[in-house]
């Protein structure tokens, strides 16, 4: 009681707060989105109240914060959907919906309160195909003295329901979640999967494989409807079981669109998700580590729907990573880069990460995860995730329930306050100390509303479209209560009434449907359509048991903005006929039955891909291994790593036979390679002279040949940021052919990590000069190596040699004056072009105004096909935890900042103003110490800016680096000036590493492929493995490498090239820590 | 006026107008009593010391070094008033004779605890803590006796610097951005980080900390381990299975039985990470250095040792553990050796736990046999074999009283507590022990204190 009375006040206090903040704001703004009504308006006076008590508790039970469920549907079949809550330990509670936001309570007479001790997910379904929808509560039992069964209540069809679990086979008693209906194996009845969740020890991760030891408890079920009775078939179906198996997302879709429908499951702490594809034979396969490079680490609530409008249904999982600077400072995050190595790599479990995360459907081909790009990766401590067209423009927007009573990974608390109050109480005597409880910071929070693009764009329209009010919501059901075509969001909160909104879109039309089959399948679950309008397609899926522990209404809501009239809607039926309905009305609710059972094949595209992989890769059998060096184990500040950026390649004619070879130079402790060209392909050779070399790591080579073809350079750079026991890794060397003889000259230089290498033709005196671009100085990232050539070349007089970290360069006559001239780009700094005069390079200004980034790569194309040429750049890319842009650009302080002989570089991004850190506490102070004594508390630190954190007069000391765009983009050429034009959306996924120019259509015409990904970051920004490539024929024709054969999703790609094979080009791409691929060409 | 002249006394650079107030005053007040300072005092602010460390998580190795270096300060500045003991300055590295006092009426006792505080305060994170404590004692100081009070406090804070600066040159400080530990995945006989927390493998460059006795953190080189193999015959495999058994059999008996009791009360791990779904806190308990320190603290009461010999004793026996700590880190990344956690639950029983929570660092020596055989040698040769004592320093952390008839049976149930507690091979306890002693010997034959 106490309790509540604490949580009233606070929640009052916030709410006056938010109210005269909100008061100010709407003043400006027309009202809100959405109305919450009231209790007292609506008679909905459910609240799911929890009580703490010695004997339980958030220490006894994991998953004591998450909620009760909610169900919508017509239970009454009078039109308007109905309300069923499920409490964890009160009682259930059934509202009928009388129309205009009025409810009455019916729990006690329509006898569905339920008793099980604690009750989780709710939903609505008819499982008994008598066109009435029934209830299914899904309980916990068997721990913690928790009673009774998942309930079912069948509907009486009088307002009353009766109790019949047992009748159906479904009186299940497990540590469950929630469920969801679908016909997995198409036989027209609605069979179920029962999500459950682990209990079992989080504290050592044991083996991935234990999933696959069978668990009644934990492991979920799939239930096979065999003619009103539901049996348990998960084993022989091949769905894990295992006592490891957290589930708390589900989401049913058929995410190939093969027409049987898929399963998705979430699973929190380290065990994997779950993707199962359906087999089309009763059995599943699951595949998530084919489709999805990472994960959600935490996964809660998730939701499948196509969020950008090119028919494929897209996924949304949920995880607990807070967006405000505060509690984001002072909450537990991701792993260290050591812990999620062992994870992954000892322990056999896949690539998670504490955010949000945004799965774009590649029409079946591995997922683009975007929900950083996407701007929806960090809603704190989120349940449940609902896309609907709230605003019914046509796109799908997103909501986001989230709260908790109390953060359990606050950092303070884990540290220093939880020891000195519970000590060794818990381990001890299982008391628990209700003061230690009261010290986890609270977690009550405004929910999320995101208004989307159509695109995969969202943005946060929080006090705009909702009203910021701080809430625990969990459970969340959409639907149209009020029948006017908007759809409503309902959300079961804790120790408070549920949140009902009210949906006042006006000016825009909708098309809702809902179905009536004469199958097993009434409401027509698993129900495809697509609705047609003025050449755009929206697509819909009906699987109304979604996003977390609850049902939404069973209809398809579409909105199409002004438009008046429908274009068509095609529906594809569960059992795979369709029709397509041509005269339906905006504004309209249509029920639809199947007619003509025409059978629906997919369009099969019958289009061959571009490219088509070389399974015997023409006997070039590559593989590049790093070493074991970790940066982060060196340099611990360190933004990203730079000893990744091998292999080095290149391609020329090396045995002097007339036909070009490959050179791929390896890392530390991994000799060079040379595969020479023969007839039927290429041959790996024997260099004794390259074996020696196994010590350096080469990051880049370039090769000439000269006097016909009988001579040649083949100049190799190196990097790996290692210096290890000698210098010889960073040794640069140049291998050419004398007397007939291989040899390898090493070049003794002051060691640097080399980032470009290019052997430059003199044309005035046929000799040649070779420019080695330097990225960075071994342990001492920030201090900027010289640039410098080896031959007659040299920069002009009074030019600093220290370019910057260079990454790429291109020789190239930019100015038209007959020289080649060269343009270098590279991390923290603008490209840079110099001007070729008889040899000497004169830096010029081109750009109308600087585009510091973080390039990585570099190449000329008319990409505007105006004639002149233009520049594609390579950068980071704007999926990911940097932020820049030309107002408020990405900070890096580099300095010495404790004197204590060893530099270190602060990353600060820029947040509503101020700059701060961009990452926390504990890895700040790893390398500067005296943090540890300036901040004693994590909620002193957090919330404070680098000023803050480290005074002025430190930072004033510090070498600064700025980057002000992260997208990769293109310099238009006006004119011999230059402006920055950022590529599209679909190219900003991950870091572009390397572009090859060639007529890849067979046109005619010369198109640029671009490569990227990159892995070589802390666990706190993930993995950047969701760019599949792409095909850049022009400014508006780009082409995704998924749709084109390339298989680049989850690599990191180094090199693309086109080699010659008997008159046969094939693309030779070669990755980071991978084997090379080749492709044929297929050229039409 | 009060306030006056506390604003103005505190200011060491007086004017010659405080000066004359400062006369006044003295006058004014001539029956000031001479400020006392007991034994009492001095365990004091090291227990608060203790209790800092373990709010603010300190490693054992680092926690060694934050009680050194005050008692050493102290000791200096002791021994000035007591010709009973010999500087430490020529006997430990590098530290330069402490600037003398040149007012012989300055209150020793005084200085030394000053200079005991405020080292120990540098060498803390929560500074305020240490110096919200120093603030009352100044306070009732002050309030007995300024002038006494000032001129001791000054004289302290002067040797205090003299110590910091001491200190910064013990490579502590370009220890902290060395590299962390790289974790070799291949070779199945390294160290790897064990559940729950996974951390990374604290301090692998604590054998470059300057030692304050040793020739050379390699000077007391143990043997290495036993062979790695997984072959049922060998000798690495049969310590193995010995930790394996010995745990399952005393898990059998269960928690009240003695072997189970003594490896609790010899957790001594600072930092016992607890995750219970997503609600995450720790345990927090004493270093075994700080416990070491709790017994010196038992013995010099039980004793009656007075304030000096107080000092004396925590000194010698906090410089025999800092040693031994570099002594045992050098073993630990030499060797590198996986802890028994990880091998059982690899090969032998996948849902083993230890009774003990695994510290984070490589296996080989004990460092709880290490410490404690470098302090149980140095607290028999100042108080004595067969000394016994009742060890009640692991109450605050809810653990029983324990006797010992002497130093040494204290340290051996030390190093076998980690066996029980299924976190050490036999080996590592044996070997770690004689290193221990070995270290123990070396401060007592090198270094001349008491006279």
């Amino acid at each position: 009681m106490m309790k509540n009375r604490e949580y009233l006040r606070l929640i009052t206090k916030i709410s006056l707060v938010v109210l005269s903040l909100t008061f100010l704001v709407s003043c400006n703004n027309e009202d809100y989105l959405f109305d919450l009504i009231p209790a007292s308006k609506t008679g909905v006076d459910f609240q799911n109240n929890i009580t703490e008590s010695d004997q339980l508790n958030i220490l006894d039970y994991l998953y004591f914060y998450n909620g009760g469920g909610v169900a919508m549907g017509d239970i009454n079949n009078d039109g308007l959907p109905d309300l069923y809550f499920s409490a964890n330990q009160e009682r259930n509670k059934l509202y009928l919906n009388k129309g205009d936001f009025q409810f009455e309570d019916i729990s006690e007479s329509s006898g569905t309160e339920g008793m099980s001790t604690w009750n989780t997910g709710t939903i609505m379904a008819d499982f008994n195909n008598d066109g009435w929808l029934d209830i299914y509560v899904v309980s916990v039992v068997g721990i913690n003295d928790f009673k009774g069964h998942n309930e079912l209540f069948i509907n009486n069809q009088d307002n009353t329901f009766t109790e019949s679990a047992a009748a159906y086979g479904l009186d299940l008693q497990t540590y469950g979640t929630t469920a969801a209906v679908f016909d997995y194996d198409m036989d027209g009845d609605l069979d179920l999967y029962l999500l459950n969740h682990a209990v079992h020890t989080e504290e050592s991760f044991g083996r991935a494989q234990i999933r696959e030891e069978r668990n009644e408890k934990t492991g979920d079920r799939l239930m096979r409807n065999d003619n009103g009775r539901f049996v348990d078939v998960s084993e022989a179906a091949g769905i894990y079981g295992g006592i490891n198996g957290y589930g708390l997302g589900l989401a049913i879709s058929d995410f190939n669109k093969d027409g049987h429908p898929d399963i998705y499951v979430g699973n929190d702490f380290h065990e994997d998700d779950y993707y199962y594809l359906n087999n089309g034979d009763g059995t599943f396969t699951e595949s998530l580590r084919d489709y999805f490079g990472h994960t959600s680490r935490f996964s809660m609530g998730n939701d499948a729907a196509d969020i950008n409008n090119d028919g494929w249904p897209d996924l949304i999982s949920l995880d607990m990573s807070p967006e405000d600077e505060k509690v984001l400072k002072s909450s537990e995050g991701d792993d260290t880069y050591q812990t999620l190595k062992m994870r992954t790599e000892q322990y056999g479990y896949h690539y998670q990460f504490t955010r949000n995360m945004l799965f774009l459907n590649n029409q079946g081909k591995p997922y683009s995860e975007a929900a950083i790009l996407g701007g929806i990766s960090a809603t704190d401590w989120s349940w449940s995730a609902l896309f609907g067209d709230y605003d019914m423009d046509g796109a799908q927007d997103l909501f986001v329930s989230n709260g908790i009573p109390k953060r359990p990974n606050d950092l303070d608390f884990i540290r220093f306050v939880s020891s000195e109050e519970i000590r060794t109480k818990i381990n001890d005597t299982r008391l628990v100390d209700q003061t230690a409880l009261e010290m986890m910071p609270s977690g009550v929070v405004p929910n999320y509303m995101f208004k989307g693009s159509g695109d995969g764009a969202f943005e946060n329209k929080n006090n705009l479209w909702i009203k910021n009010i701080a809430t625990v919501s969990g459970a969340t059901a959409i639907g149209d209560l009020d029948g006017d075509g908007d759809l409503d969001i309902v959300t079961n909160n804790i120790n408070e009434s549920a949140g009902i909104y009210r949906n006042n879109t006006e000016n825009a039309n909708y098309l809702k449907l809902r179905f009536k089959l004469n199958s097993g399948n009434g409401h027509g679950i698993g129900t495809q359509v697509y609705l047609y309008q003025n050449g755009n397609v929206q697509f819909r899926e009906l699987y109304p048991c979604k996003g977390w522990q609850a049902s939404s209404e069973p209809i398809i809501h579409f909105g199409i903005g002004s438009a008046t009239s429908i274009d068509s809607v095609k529906i594809i039926w569960p059992n795979n006929t369709y029709q397509v309905e041509r005269n339906l009305e905006v504004n309209s609710t249509v029920s639809l039955s199947e007619k003509n059972n025409t059978p629906y094949s997919k369009e099969i595209k019958n289009e061959l891909p571009l490219f088509r992989k070389v399974s015997d890769k023409l006997g070039i059998t590559y593989r590049h291994k790093e070493d074991n060096h970790t940066d982060f184990n060196y340099q611990k500040l360190i933004p990203y790593e730079v000893s990744d950026r091998g292999p080095a390649l290149a391609v020329g004619d090396i045995d002097l036979d007339g036909k070009d070879d490959i050179f791929l130079g390896g890392a530390r402790n991994q000799k060079s390679e040379v595969f020479l060209q023969r007839d039927g392909g290429f041959v790996l050779s024997e260099y004794p002279e390259l074996a020696k070399d196994s010590i350096s790591e080469d990051v880049s080579a370039d090769f000439l040949s000269f006097r016909n073809g009988t001579q040649f350079v083949l100049p190799v750079g190196t990097g790996g940021n290692n210096i290890g026991n000698s210098l010889n890794s960073l040794k640069n060397r140049s291998i050419h052919i004398r007397k007939g003889e291989l040899i390898v000259d090493p070049k003794s230089k002051t060691p640097t990590n080399t980032g470009k290498v290019l052997v430059m033709k003199n044309e005035q005196n046929q000799g040649m000069s070779v420019f080695y671009g330097n990225h960075s100085t071994p342990l001492d990232y920030g201090n900027i190596p010289e640039s410098y050539f080896e031959g007659p070349y040299r920069f002009a007089t009074g030019t600093d040699n220290r370019l910057g970290m260079i990454t790429d360069a291109v020789t190239e006559d930019f100015d038209n004056d007959g020289q080649m001239d060269l343009i270098v780009v590279g991390e923290w700094m603008s490209p840079k072009f110099f001007k070729n005069n008889n040899g000497t390079f004169e830096e010029i200004e081109m750009l109308d105004q600087p585009v510091s980034g973080l390039w990585q790569s570099i190449i000329p194309f008319d990409i505007d096909k105006d004639g002149d040429l233009d520049y594609l750049l390579g950068n980071w890319g704007q999926n990911s935890k940097f932020k820049a842009s030309l107002n408020t650009p990405m900070r890096m302080y580099y300095a010495d900042f404790d004197e204590n002989g060893t530099t270190e570089t602060i990353i600060a991004i820029e947040k509503n103003g101020k700059y701060y850190p961009l990452l926390g506490l504990n890895e700040l102070s790893e390398q500067m110490v005296f943090l540890r004594k300036k901040f004693n508390a994590f909620k002193d630190f957090a919330g404070k800016s680098i000023e803050e954190i480290m005074g002025e007069e430190m930072l004033s000391k510090a070498t600064v680096f700025e980057v002000n765009t992260l997208s990769s983009g293109f310099l238009r050429n006006n004119d011999n000036s230059f402006n920055f034009v950022p590529f599209p959306k679909e190219l900003q996924t991950a870091p572009i590493m390397a572009f090859a120019e060639y007529d890849f259509n067979g046109n005619g015409t010369k198109s640029v492929l671009a490569a990227g990904n990159y892995f070589g970051v802390i666990p706190f920004h993930g993995r950047f493995d969701s760019f599949s490539g792409a095909l850049i024929n022009s400014e508006k024709d780009i082409t995704i490498g998924s749709k084109l054969g390339l298989d680049m999703e989850h690599k990191s790609a180094r090199h693309l090239k086109v080699i010659d094979l008997n008159n046969q080009p094939y693309l030779l791409i070669v990755y980071n820590n991978d084997e090379v691929q080749i492709y044929e060409i297929e050229r039409p | 006026m009060m306030k006056f002249r506390f604003m103005k006394l505190r200011d060491p650079k007086n004017t010659p107008l405080v000066g004359l107030i400062l006369a006044i005053f003295l006058v004014g007040c001539s029956t000031s009593e001479p400020i006392e300072i007991s034994a009492e005092d001095y365990t004091a602010t090291v227990d608060k010391v203790t209790e800092i460390m373990v709010h603010d998580i300190f490693s054992p190795p680092v926690a060694s070094r934050i009680y050194a270096y005050p008692n050493v300060a102290a000791y200096e500045i002791m021994i000035q008033n007591n010709a009973g003991y010999k500087s430490l300055s020529g006997q430990l590295n590098q530290l330069e004779p402490v600037p003398q006092a040149n007012d012989t009426t300055i209150n020793f006792r005084l200085a030394s605890l000053v200079a005991h505080m405020d080292v120990s305060r540098t060498l803390l994170f929560s500074e305020d803590r240490m110096a919200s404590y120093r603030d009352s004692l100044y306070g009732v100081w002050e309030k007995t006796n300024s002038s006494e009070f000032e001129k001791s406090r000054d004289y302290g804070l002067q040797v205090s610097e003299h110590i910091l600066q001491w200190l910064d040159k013990d490579f502590y400080k370009q220890t902290r951005t060395m590299p962390k530990f790289t974790v070799d995945t291949e070779d199945p006989s390294r160290w790897q980080p064990t559940p729950p927390a996974y951390m990374d493998g604290i301090e692998p460059h604590w054998n470059k900390i300057r030692p304050m006795v040793l020739d050379s953190a390699a000077q007391f080189k143990p043997a290495p381990p036993p062979a790695f193999s997984m072959e049922k015959e060998s000798d690495f495999y049969k310590e193995l299975i010995e930790v394996y058994e010995v745990s399952e059999e005393i898990t059998k008996k269960g928690d009240e039985s003695e072997e189970i009791e003594i490896a609790q009360f010899w957790d001594c791990n600072p930092y016992v990470s607890v995750t219970r779904g997503h609600l995450m806190f720790a345990t927090k308990k004493i270093t075994p250095g700080a416990h070491w320190i709790g017994i010196t603290k038992i013995a010099s009461k039980k004793a009656e040792y007075d304030f000096d010999e107080t000092i004396y004793a925590f000194t010698k026996s906090s410089v025999a553990m800092f040693d031994a700590f570099i002594s045992c880190w050098d073993e630990k990344y030499r060797s590198n050796l996986i802890r028994p956690e990880s091998l059982i639950n690899q090969n032998i029983d996948e849902n083993w736990e230890p009774i003990l929570q695994t510290p984070p660092f490589p296996e080989y020596v004990s460092g709880h046999s290490v410490v404690s055989g470098s302090a149980a040698t140095v607290l028999t040769d100042i108080f004595g074999d067969n000394f016994s004592f009742l060890d009640d320093t692991e109450l605050p952390y809810g653990l029983p009283v324990r006797s010992f008839s002497s130093f040494n049976a204290a340290a051996q149930e030390a190093a076998v507590s980690r066996l029980y507690g299924g976190i050490h091979y036999r080996a590592a306890i044996d070997e770690g022990l004689d290193q221990g002693i070995n270290i123990g010997n070396l401060v007592i034959e090198r270094l001349e204190m008491k006279l």
